[in-house]
Parts: C-alpha cells; sequence; structure tokens
C-alpha cells in the first residue's frame, strides 16, 4: 500500500534525504528508479497531523529488499535466526490453555510462526507481509492458511477479528510502532492475546561497535549502520497506550558465531535485514569494512577464530480488555495481611477446608 | 542501471574474497585491532588516522593476498 506525500513541498523535503546517492546496486535491486524516486510514507494522514509519525525507515526499500531476500536460491539458509525466534513464539502459544480458532501473523516472511503450530491450536492462519515474495515461497504448514499482502501499520482488517496475533521480527521495521500496535489492538477479539518478538537494544552491539570505531578511525566520523531499537521500557509503555492489558515483557539473547564480519553482513542481506534507514551512508568504502573486520575479530572474536554476533530478542504479551480477566484488586480489600508470609500454608489450607 | 546484474555480480565477487585475504593476513589485522582497542582505554582518544601505520601494513598486506590470488591461478 503506497501513500502519495501529500503535497509536492513535501515531496521535496522528504527528498532531502540523499536522492542521488541510491544504496549501490551492491544491495541485489535493479536501480531501475534512480535518481528522483516517488517518496512511499507513512506520512501524516490528513487531519491528524500527528507529531509521533515518524520517518526512519524507507518502507519502500524494505519491502524491496524483502522481496529479493525472499528470491534468493539460496534464501533456506538465512532462515535460523527467524525460525528459532518464530518457534519460540509458538511455544509460548501453545503455553496459553486455549485454541484460537483465527489467528494473524503480522510480516510473517515466509511463515517461521505457522509451521510450528498444529491445527488443533490455531484452526485458520492468516499470513500479512509487505513482501509478495515471501508469501509465495511460504514454508510448508499444516493449518490453512490466507496471504494477505499488507502494511503493518495499515492492516486491513475489522475491529474484534481476530483471537491470537502474533509477530515475529518484523515491528522493528515500522516506522510508527504505536499506531502499528493501535491497529494490532484493533482487530484483535476482546479477550484476544498478541503476542511478538522484536529485536532489542543489544542486537548486533559488535558489528555497531566495530563499525563505529573504524569509521571514526579511517574517516574521521561515523554514521549509523544499525537501526535503533525500543528500549524494554518504552515496549511497556508502547503496550499500554496501545490498550494492551496484563503485559509480560521478556528477553532473550541468541549468540551465533560466524567465521568473520563479512559473512555475518551476507546473512543479514540474505535475511532481508538490510539497513534501510532514510538517514544511513549509502557507501561503505572498502578500507573501512577491512578495518571494522580487523577490529571485530580483535575486540570479539573467539579463541577458535570466529567472531559472535549477538540477537537480543524481546518477547511481549498483551491481551486485549474483556470481563473474565483477572483485574487488580480494589484498594482496602484485602483479607489477610503481608504479616502473616510466614503463615502462608496454614491460610491457604484453611480457605481450602472452607471452600 | 545493469539489467543483468553484471555490475552487482562483479562487486559480490570481489567482496566475497574478501575473507580468504583477511584470513592471510592475521598478524597484521590483529595489530591494527589492537591498536585501536587501546585508545579505548581511560585517557586515550580515538580520531582519524590514529592507527594509519598498522591500517597501511594491513591493507599492504591484503593487497599482496589478493595479487597473489589473481596471479597464483584458482
Amino acid at each position: 500500500m503506497r501513500l502519495q506525500a501529500a503535497s509536492p513541498l513535501e515531496m521535496l523535503r522528504l527528498t532531502r534525504f540523499p536522492p542521488q546517492w541510491r544504496r549501490p546496486p551492491a544491495a541485489g535491486v535493479p536501480a531501475k528508479n534512480v535518481g528522483f524516486r516517488k517518496v512511499a510514507s507513512g506520512v501524516s494522514s490528513l487531519g491528524s497531523a500527528s507529531p509521533r509519525s515518524l520517518n526512519i525507515f524507507d518502507r519502500d526499500l524494505k519491502r524491496k529488499q524483502k522481496n529479493w531476500a525472499a528470491r534468493q536460491p539460496e534464501r533456506i539458509k538465512f532462515d535460523y535466526l527467524k525460525e528459532e525466534v518464530g518457534s519460540r513464539i509458538a511455544d509460548r502459544v501453545y503455553d496459553i490453555a486455549r485454541d484460537f480458532p483465527l489467528a494473524l501473523d503480522v510480516g510473517c516472511g515466509r511463515g517461521y510462526i505457522a509451521q510450528h503450530l498444529n491445527k488443533e491450536t490455531v484452526g485458520k492462519f492468516f499470513q500479512t507481509d509487505i513482501a509478495e515474495n515471501a508469501l509465495k515461497n511460504a514454508l510448508e504448514m499444516e493449518i490453512p492458511t490466507v496471504s494477505v499482502l499488507a502494511d503493518e501499520e495499515f492492516l486491513p482488517f475489522r475491529e474484534n477479528t481476530f483471537d491470537l496475533v502474533v509477530s515475529s521480527l518484523s515491528l522493528h521495521w515500522v516506522n510508527d510502532l504505536p499506531r502499528a500496535l493501535e491497529q494490532i489492538h484493533y482487530v484483535l477479539k476482546p479477550d484476544g492475546v498478541f503476542i511478538g518478538a522484536v529485536f532489542g537494544g543489544d542486537t548486533l552491539y559488535e558489528l555497531r561497535c566495530s563499525l563505529q570505531l573504524a569509521e571514526t578511525e579511517r574517516e574521521g566520523g561515523f554514521s549509523p549502520h544499525v537501526s535503533p531499537f525500543t528500549a524494554v521500557n518504552d515496549l511497556g509503555h508502547l503496550l499500554g497506550r496501545a490498550g494492551f492489558n496484563t503485559l509480560t515483557v521478556d528477553t532473550d539473547e541468541i549468540q551465533v558465531n560466524y567465521p568473520g564480519m563479512f559473512e555475518l553482513m551476507e546473512d543479514l542481506q540474505g535475511m532481508g535485514e538490510s539497513n534501510c534507514a532514510w538517514h544511513r551512508k549509502a557507501l561503505l568504502h572498502r578500507d573501512t569494512m577491512l578495518a571494522a573486520a580487523a577490529v571485530y575479530r580483535e575486540m570479539y572474536g573467539n579463541e577458535d577464530g570466529s567472531v559472535p554476533a549477538t540477537y537480543q530478542i524481546y518477547y511481549m504479551i498483551g491481551w486485549k480488555y474483556h470481563d473474565s480477566q483477572a483485574r487488580p484488586a480494589k484498594r482496602g480489600s484485602a483479607t489477610v495481611s503481608f504479616g502473616e508470609l510466614g503463615k502462608i500454608n496454614d491460610v491457604m489450607s484453611q480457605g481450602k477446608k472452607s471452600q | 542501471m545493469s539489467g543483468n546484474g553484471a555490475v552487482w555480480g562483479r562487486v559480490r565477487s570481489r567482496l566475497r574474497a574478501f575473507p580468504d585475504r583477511l584470513a592471510a593476513c592475521g598478524a597484521e589485522a590483529a595489530a591494527y585491532g589492537r591498536c585501536v582497542q587501546a585508545s579505548m582505554a581511560p585517557g586515550g582518544r580515538l580520531r582519524k588516522d590514529l592507527c594509519a601505520q598498522e591500517f597501511e601494513a594491513l591493507r599492504s598486506c591484503f593487497v599482496a593476498a589478493a595479487k597473489k590470488t589473481l596471479t597464483g591461478g584458482r
């Protein structure tokens, strides 16, 4: 889904980000529209000139990158991270003692979550992604699915539709995260649950630091190459603001060892996780890359010569309000005091006897 | 621009050779890395070309490794 910029003036303003230094074809994208490109972005919709409608990421480019990644002949070898996180999300779905007739996967990629779930837990699965090639090359799964091409910020579903919404490692490319979470809350049924996974602040900190140091030493300054991630406290606030109840946020770290920095960068590109921020520098000098690889190995390398890369994942669970859900008790309604905590066994057995 | 991806293919194949050539220059790379790491110690300040010498050594080793693989046959 594309939104044209609201006015020619706005179009001019947004293309101040280097239009002529498009990311070189090294990204694997046919550079058909080098030069003046159409600005497709979530620019504030008419009426709600919300100051929070940020525009950090080039969604058009992200779609192209994901399309490219899904079309690669060896795409399976880049799936390891998303498979792992997908299976951990599926674990969390299984942990909930319920089954979900209708579920939605936002930013599904090739369907990493759905393939770990079974027909008893999820009746029907809607898979949405911005990249059509990912949907076309979806992995095998036993649950009946419907593929929908949709942007995470503009879900084309009615209110109160889904029992379950999942999202694995795709919300970190969304420009307006509060809005995306609100949309998810909107399409959930009351007493529905949202389980999501996003990358945390420590992700790829080795790569970020090595590039930063090498660029400073080689070029005298540095520009960000790894995207900004949401902090864990902000996640809680965002979920609360979007209307979710009973929030849970937990974190996990996956460390993957690579032969070197270049292999790591190649894998990131193969996963469709290349940088697409507007303010990215389009060119990374070979000298800088060489310097960064040397710094990476020296500062973070393992004994066997490999280098680790850390992926920090935040898992969040939020529920949509329903009367049947447990609520915090009213102030002053306590029947037991904390002072009796040492005798809690007696208190509990008394309670059981009286039932 | 390039319809058949010829330029991209060339650039990628050159980049793919980087890890092997870097592996051949392990000592110089380690020296450069140590120099940069030393500048992070308290009191040090990393600025442009602080480790230029070490980098030049790394770069010439790298170029030499490149020439060797090119001429030494595949």
